[in-house]
């Protein structure tokens, strides 16, 4: 039985769902983020990130320099509401 | 690919994809074109809300059909689209915004729609964690609900691939004319023919329909939006403030939140960019209503486009094109509307009759400005 990677750990995504997206269609960062939620969690991608542009390159047969960056969204990291708040 | 097509449909968000879906089902050659990817403009930016407290009829009865639809995507698609039925609590602060719920709610109790007025205490008992100073009374209504954006989007590509749909994507359309038939020319040279043409193009609809002679009152303006990380669920519905310094948001079934304002003045243009000066306000606006929110972590915020009408209603209706139909300008609701609304234009492409009046979402009517909080 094959073993269960995951990728995503913040969604729990694993290889085979992303290779299951990009099989289907996906050939951006941005697709599978919005097909699997991948990156979109605490992390924001930065452990997911550049296993998704191998995986992606890897599948596609591309280049890695080929695969298209994600839009970094504010704020970055985390950030506690309470900061934005009290004084 | 043969690129003859019954009908080719323009914008591949919540509306274009909604109609494909049912003309794909009713065994109509077609295809999408979409510049990005299929969620790439103003539906894969929402928020997911899906609300049945509208002030117009028209509204109102096609937010019934949307509620029923989305309730019936799971087993449509074979997956979970996480529709559920939270409700929608709308706040009022002021007498004169409360005579507005009082007014609507008539007018949505004709059209059977279970909502009620709600004092402070009713909404503390909804919603233990808010803070209801300067809270007069409260509408809401606990069909209405939320649904993920993109599991709609893929449900729908997922049947009309099944039903031999065509997809053009990350393909712009550069020109559009109509000779007998519609020619459509893509960036990369591609041409397509088709006898009918839909647009449901968001915010860029306008500056399509100006390739065919077409001028569309519709407006885009900017909006942001933001999210947590997930949290234990704490509380069910969409809260609504409608307070100029007001906010919406709710709590995903995964439990993140996920809010954005109206800012005050508007920002137009086709703009998805993220401004400096959103977070702070809308840390602001929401703990000011749910302070425990104060400990919880923005992950992400962005931005994206609302197509506004003059009215604040949409246009959905053939233009003075034969052929060519327009579904835009949707004020910030495109998602919710779009299944039901999808269906009907199906229909209305097909057959050349409406299942339902539509005259208030007529792109011939006056546009009269609406300034009634609940467009």
């Amino acid at each position: 039985m094959k073993e269960k990677v995951i990728v995503c750990r913040c969604e729990d995504v694993t290889e085979d769902e992303i290779v299951e997206a990009i099989q289907s269609g996906a050939t951006t960062l941005e697709e599978l983020k919005r097909i699997l939620r991948v990156g979109m969690g605490p992390c924001q991608g930065r452990t997911c990130g550049p296993i998704l542009v191998s995986l992606l390159a890897r599948e596609l047969n591309k280049n890695p320099k080929e695969i298209e960056q994600w839009n970094k969204r504010p704020p970055l990291k985390p950030v506690h509401m309470k900061i934005f708040v009290e004084e | 690919m043969n690129n003859n097509y019954e009908v080719a449909i323009i914008g591949g968000g919540i509306i274009g994809m909604a109609t494909a879906y049912y003309l794909s089902k009713k065994g109509i050659k077609l295809v999408v074109i979409e510049k990005g990817y299929i969620g790439s403009g103003s539906t894969g930016r929402c928020i997911g809300g899906i609300r049945q407290q509208f002030s117009n009829h028209t509204t109102i009865h096609l937010m019934k059909q949307n509620i029923e639809l989305f309730s019936q995507m799971e087993d449509e698609f074979g997956f979970n689209v996480e529709f559920y039925r939270g409700g929608y609590l709308l706040l009022a602060h002021e007498k004169k915004m409360e005579q507005e719920f009082i007014e609507n709610i008539k007018i949505q109790r004709k059209e059977k729609i279970n909502v009620s007025l709600l004092s402070p205490d009713d909404i503390k008992k909804l919603v233990p964690h808010i803070n209801t100073d300067g809270i007069i009374s409260g509408a809401f209504c606990p069909d209405d609900g939320q649904a993920f954006p993109f599991a709609v989007l893929r449900g729908y590509k997922k049947i009309i691939t099944e039903n031999r749909g065509d997809f053009l994507l990350r393909k712009e359309v550069v020109k559009l004319n109509k000779n007998k038939i519609f020619s459509i020319t893509l960036e990369d040279g591609t041409k397509i023919e088709a006898e009918k043409v839909l647009l449901s193009t968001g915010p860029w609809t306008r500056e399509l329909g100006e390739k065919v002679g077409l001028d569309l009152p519709l407006y885009a303006e900017r909006h942001e939006a933001m999210i947590t990380e997930r949290m234990p669920k704490f509380f069910e519905p969409m809260i609504v403030d409608y307070r100029s310094d007001g906010c919406y948001f709710h709590q995903l079934i995964n439990g993140q939140v996920i809010g954005c304002y109206t800012p005050v003045p508007n920002v137009p243009g086709i703009r998805e960019d993220a401004s400096f000066e959103f977070l702070p306000n809308i840390a602001w606006r929401m703990t000011r209503l749910v302070p425990s929110l104060k400990n919880a972590s923005v992950l992400r915020h962005w931005g994206g486009c609302y197509t506004m009408t003059p009215d604040g209603n949409p246009v959905l209706d053939e233009s003075e094109i034969e052929g060519l139909y327009v579904a835009s300008g949707m004020s910030g609701h495109g998602f919710m509307f779009g299944p039901a609304m999808g269906k009907h234009l199906s229909k209305f492409i097909v057959e050349g009759k409406w299942g339902m009046d539509f005259k208030d979402f007529s792109i011939n009517r006056s546009f009269k400005i609406n300034s009634e909080h609940l467009k």
